[in-house]
């Protein structure tokens, strides 16, 4: 039930299926609503020619309009008497395997073409019950046709995008009988050859193809019809005959009777007329309606399991399902046992330059501490050099690294000693800033005086660097305030501030 | 050998059935085992490797401020050999005064003694002009040896007026002493 329930769900993602009737000079298809008759060249074996099969395959790609997202849409093949045997087999009973072996047999005793050569179908007709110690028995219906013949059809319907299966036209055709006797015939008239079935009890066991068509019929008045029975009569006793072919109406089939005698009785089988239309696919429709696909079905490549062409798009279906899901379910390990080496590689490329890592930490810690550790000379003599009164002559000024400058110098008078050391302390360089010396000079001209200071720690130092203005003059040429720093006083590798020049004197 | 009865035969195929399912059942959870095994050493690896991944995102900045840093002080840690570093920086320490136009007076190098990162120092006394001076002392910077000025002196010069005497005392760095200094 939910089988069926996901069938009618998916079968919008179905193609409609397509029907064929394929005569001997002409192919008929018909699909939903519309149909196409194609006409058929043959070559003196039977099989078609190459110019023929091209230009039916492209009439067949258009006609039939096959979508590349859908699955294969199913055709229903129905291919006429000619060339096709027909035999009835009865073969032991017994496991699949046994029984496939036991009928092939039986084709390759039976047929003039061994099995490899032939495409055939076969359907059950019933068991024969075991009696007496004889063996159960299973009735069969083989029909056999060339082998070439068939594949021809089949790779020109496949070629089209189609998933053809093949039975015999009678056969569908028998399937438009309103309650069929036991025994009856069925003749179907084509425009230069008609085709003779008998059935018995449901069953054909003739077929043969009369060489007499509607054309004919045009002619004279009773000439027609009357060959037509005498040849029939030569094949049959009087029994019920269906007729079938686009241009038969009632007239001629009383005329059929009349002149078949008595013990006959002739039916015309109605059928849609028009472009595509046939008794043949009416019958398949009704078929695949019914059952879904005829019993007897002719296939070119045996399997060993009866296929079925009504669940083809759900076997299809199915099986992407499958695998889909295997590939859901199967694709994590599959990753895992594809891509392991690749990542193992990738890893042991990580750690490598994991390994790396702490060279890049040692070697950013060293720098950082070289930068950290160079104290700021030029920045210091840069402040002196703003704060010292023009034309002072320095003696001796030293640095170091501890932050302790010390300088001895001469000025004009204790005062600029004084403004000197204020400027020095309002330089913000400076923590404090000590006169250890101040002595006149024997003339009394100058004072000569020792200087000791200590920097503030360098981290303040550079933050109140970093702050200062760019250049010490600006462009209207007057000086820039105490403490401003020129540009590249401390990454300049050649030159000096000329402001510089002055302090050493 | 006596051909075996129906009865016997049923069992003997029943049993067949039995350990050919119950082999399908342990050979499957087996191969479930080894390849469940398998796919979770995969995830342990993949953890790991995004792990390291980002582990080496992390470090994708700290490598632009070493380039930096190195670019700055033409200088490139892992190159320096501890044999060789003090002599190669004396070298170009007075190949960068020389080529500033500076005279050169005495050099003395002393090895260092004790803990910390200090391979060595060099004293040198140079004179020349101010600029010059100047100019050298803050070239030292990126001489491409990891030196650090220990104190500075400067003395006018009065036998050459406008130019200034100056003593340093600079300081070599040892890289590979450095992972067992604190850091400043």
């Amino acid at each position: 039930m939910a089988g069926g329930r996901l069938v009618k769900k998916i079968a919008f993602l179905n193609p409609p299926p397509i029907y064929v009737e394929i005569g001997q000079s002409l192919l008929k298809a018909f699909r939903e609503n519309a149909g196409v008759e194609l006409p058929l060249e043959r070559l003196p074996d039977g099989r078609l020619t190459a110019p023929c099969r091209e230009k039916t395959a492209l009439a067949l790609k258009k006609f039939f309009q096959a979508k590349s997202w859908q699955p294969r849409a199913g055709a229903f093949c129905a291919i006429g008497a000619r060339g096709v045997s027909l035999r009835q087999l009865s073969i032991p009973a017994g496991a699949k395997e046994e029984f496939h072996q036991r009928l092939l047999l039986q084709i390759e005793g039976e047929f003039p073409l061994p099995p490899d050569e032939l495409a055939w179908g076969w359907q059950p007709l019933g068991e024969t019950k075991p009696s007496n110690g004889a063996i159960a028995k299973q009735d069969l219906l083989v029909a056999a046709v060339k082998k070439e013949m068939v594949a021809d059809y089949q790779e020109l319907l496949a070629a089209c995008g189609t998933n053809p299966v093949f039975t015999l036209a009678a056969l569908a055709r028998n399937r438009l009988c309103p309650q069929p006797p036991e025994t009856c015939a069925m003749l179907d008239i084509g425009n230069s050859q008609s085709e003779l079935t008998c059935f018995d009890k449901g069953i054909p066991s003739v077929s043969r193809i009369i060489f007499w068509g509607s054309d004919v019929i045009s002619g004279a008045a009773d000439a027609g019809p009357a060959a037509l029975a005498q040849t029939i009569k030569g094949s049959l006793a009087g029994t019920k005959l269906f007729v079938s072919g686009n241009k038969i109406s009632d007239e001629f089939t009383a005329r059929l009777t009349k002149v078949l005698g008595d013990g006959w009785q002739c039916e015309r089988l109605e059928v849609i007329s028009g472009e595509g239309h046939s008794a043949a696919i009416a019958g398949l429709q009704k078929c695949a309606d019914q059952d879904g696909f005829p019993l007897l079905a002719i296939r070119v490549k045996q399997s060993g399991a009866a296929a079925s062409m009504a669940t083809p798009e759900v076997k299809e279906w199915a099986k992407r399902a499958v695998l889909l899901v295997a590939a859901v379910l199967l694709l994590p390990y599959a990753e895992a046992l594809l891509l392991k080496p690749h990542l193992a590689k990738k890893v042991a490329a990580f750690k490598t330059e994991a390994a790396r890592l702490t060279v890049i930490d040692r070697e950013l810690d060293f720098l950082r501490y070289l930068k950290s550790s160079q104290p700021p000379y030029l920045e210091t003599l840069y402040v002196f050099s703003k704060s010292v009164p023009s034309g002072t002559k320095f003696d001796a000024l030293s640095l170091n690294s501890h932050g302790e400058v010390s300088l001895r110098c001469g000025f004009r008078d204790g005062q600029q000693v004084a403004d000197f050391r204020t400027k020095l302390i309002d330089s913000g360089f400076f923590t404090n800033v000590t006169v250890e010396e101040q002595v006149p000079t024997p003339d009394h001209q100058k004072v000569t005086v020792r200087i000791s200071a200590q920097e503030k720690p360098l981290a303040q130092l550079l933050a109140l660097s970093a702050s200062l203005p760019a250049d010490e003059t600006g462009k209207d040429g007057k000086p820039a305030p105490l403490g401003a720093r020129p540009a590249g006083i401390s990454s300049a590798a050649t030159g000096a501030p000329p402001v510089l020049r002055k302090e050493t004197k | 050998m006596r051909p075996l009865t129906g009865r016997e035969k049923r069992t003997v195929r029943f049993a067949g059935i039995g350990i050919a399912i119950y082999l399908a059942l342990f050979g499957g959870f087996q191969v479930w085992k080894f390849f469940e095994k398998r796919r979770s050493d995969y995830r342990q690896l993949a953890a790991e490797a995004q792990q390291l991944r980002q582990k080496i995102q992390q470090y994708q900045d700290k490598a632009r401020v070493v380039k930096k840093l190195m670019d700055d002080f033409h200088l490139d840690p892992a190159k320096l050999k501890k044999g060789t570093v003090v002599s190669d920086a004396s070298a170009a320490i007075q190949k960068a005064a020389k080529s500033g136009g500076l005279q050169l007076g005495p050099v003395r190098e002393s090895p260092a003694h004790g803990a910390g990162m200090t391979l060595a120092t060099v004293q040198l006394e140079t004179s020349g002009q101010v600029p010059a001076v100047l100019a050298f002392l803050a070239g030292l910077n990126s001489i491409g040896f990891p030196v650090v000025v220990d104190s500075v002196q400067f003395t006018a010069d009065n036998s050459r007026p406008g130019q200034v005497k100056m003593n340093l005392t600079l300081i070599i760095l040892d890289f590979d002493r450095q992972k067992e200094v604190p850091h400043a």
